[in-house]
């Protein structure tokens, strides 16, 4: 029963993710000065509404374990901050390719753009601390972080309010926004709210399998065999990959670039520009989704492999 | 809070200031750091009177955060010693007790540290404050219980992890990054004279209140953790 949702949700999401990417390319309509560059704004926004919606499970999912130790809590709260860290490093990587066209920078010290690294770093720092503590302290410790955590994000915003700030204004419902693009915005919002609901589904169902090896484990240790460690941090295995894929991406664009420069003249040069930042965009974005999701089955291969033989061992 | 947490409270702090006053390893030691941090600084920006009032607020607190950091670790790996932690753990004494004593006496240490060192910044330096000096009190007593208090909670929990004093910087600094922030435009804004550091106390003073209360409550939490 519960598969068959999972893989109904999946059919659907996967046709949500198609459709809103379609609808980014070809439907919403080009931004009068930035062109296709500005098309990177579809992935951008939705990927941090799916991380900030991920981020409060994971607090909600801290306090409720603090309050009643419920292993399926702290599996939930995993499950949101290791989700959410990734689609915000989407957020992150996305924003600095558009930033590049339309700022003529990656990065700058903004407000926004600061708060979202602290954020960011918050989430790291709790995805470190669960993987260093010692096994049996690792679900209360990584649970009172997640509560300071959250403390602390509506004073990072309040911190940076003295500042001006470069990054657009949220423009849902205002006249600012082309109703066109927004319609193509809210389809793109609800596929990757539904795409993060799902991997981080996915990832909780992960934890609870590697919860019943770890009781597994403790058993066997009991009859004097050592228990094993679990969970490697998900950037020590997932960053060479996404850096190799980027840079060929950048290799690629580049002698792009070379190629055409010379007989292209400079409207056409420039619409090439904002196509090739698009493309780089797009590119970081499924390689992080990809390189994730590639993890995460790597570590279920790995999990029901070392499931299967402690059955063996126990039976 | 009842008069039994205050009395233990009093006896946790006189065992920390009496231990250090005895060996001054940690007092020492933090002092030596900030002291060489101030000079290498020195060298490395090499700035006129007029720049280093600009920077000065920074490099002060970058100076104090570091050194800080140094001692907070000690002072919870004193208590790993023939198993004090676990001792504590039995007795029937609020963990509170503990952990507001310990936090004092950091603060305390600290504060000693930045008696210390203001002197040698106005010497090196050559410092004069623009702004009114008396907003300096209430900034240095706010931004160092911000840093004091987190810093506190986040040693004991450090400790309790594999890496132990690498664990603190990285689970420390992100949640101060907001306090650090305030700490260093107010003292800015006092030694260069531009603007009214005003609204930056008022905002560390919410930040000291909103995360004393947060280590408080959880600190029972964090020292049983199993």
């Amino acid at each position: 029963m519960k598969n068959r949702l999972f893989f109904l949700l999946l059919a659907v999401t996967a046709g949500l993710l198609a459709w809103g990417t379609y609808q980014a390319l070809y439907v919403a309509p080009p931004e009068a000065t930035m062109g296709d560059a500005q098309r990177i704004f579809y992935y951008h926004v939705p990927a941090a509404t799916a991380a900030s919606l991920l981020f409060w499970v994971n607090f909600v999912a801290s306090l409720w374990y603090l309050w009643k130790r419920s292993p399926v809590a702290d599996a939930i709260a995993v499950a949101g901050a290791e989700v959410g860290v990734v689609f915000f490093s989407v957020v992150l990587i996305s924003g600095p390719i558009w930033a590049r066209y339309a700022w003529g920078t990656f990065w700058v010290w903004d407000a926004r753009l600061t708060t979202s690294l602290i954020l960011w770093l918050l989430y790291v720092s709790y995805l470190v601390l669960r993987k260093s503590s010692e096994l049996g302290s690792t679900s209360v410790l990584a649970a009172s972080l997640a509560v300071f955590a959250a403390m602390d994000m509506p004073i990072v915003y309040m911190s940076n309010r003295w500042f001006r700030t470069n990054h657009p204004q949220p423009m849902i419902g205002t006249p600012n926004l082309n109703h066109d693009m927004q319609t193509v915005l809210l389809w793109n919002m609800l596929a990757f709210c539904m795409f993060a609901i799902l991997i981080a589904w996915f990832r909780f169902d992960l934890e609870r399998t590697s919860q019943t090896i770890n009781q597994m484990h403790i058993r066997k240790a009991a009859q004097g065999v050592s228990m094993a460690a679990i969970i490697p941090a998900i950037f020590l295995s997932a960053k060479p990959a996404m850096l190799l894929l980027a840079k060929k991406a950048m290799l690629f664009g580049s002698v792009l670039l070379v190629l055409l420069d010379n007989d292209a003249d400079a409207l056409a040069h420039e619409k090439l520009v904002q196509h090739h930042y698009m493309v780089a965009g797009y590119i970081a974005v499924w390689t992080i989704y990809i390189g994730y999701l590639l993890f995460l089955l790597n570590k279920l291969r790995k999990l029901h492999k070392e499931e299967a033989e402690l059955r063996t061992v126990s039976s | 809070m009842s008069a039994g947490v205050v009395r233990l409270t009093a006896v946790n702090l006189r065992k920390d200031v009496r231990l250090e006053w005895r060996s001054r390893d940690v007092f020492n030691s933090m002092l030596f750091f900030a002291l060489l941090v101030v000079v290498v600084f020195s060298y490395v920006f090499d700035a006129s009177a007029e720049e280093a009032r600009r920077m000065m607020g920074g490099l002060i607190w970058i100076a104090f955060l570091f050194s800080t950091t140094m001692a907070l670790n000690q002072s919870w790996a004193r208590e790993l010693r023939n198993g004090v932690l676990d001792a504590y753990r039995v007795s029937p004494s609020p963990p509170e007790a503990l952990f507001l004593g310990k936090t004092i006496g950091n603060f305390i240490f600290v504060l000693l540290l930045e008696c210390l060192m203001a002197p040698l910044f106005v010497i090196f330096y050559n410092l004069r404050a623009l702004g009114n000096v008396w907003l300096l009190l209430p900034i240095f007593l706010l931004g160092t219980w911000a840093l004091v208090v987190n810093g506190t909670f986040f040693a004991a929990m450090s400790i309790r992890t594999r890496s132990r004093e690498l664990m603190l910087p990285l689970l420390l600094l992100p949640i101060s990054i907001p306090a650090v922030l305030m700490m260093v435009t107010a003292t800015s804004a006092v030694l260069t004279g531009e603007g009214s550091p005003v609204p930056q106390i008022k905002f560390l003073a919410g930040y000291c209140v909103i995360f004393s209360t947060v280590c408080l409550l959880l600190f029972d939490t964090v020292l049983n953790a199993e």
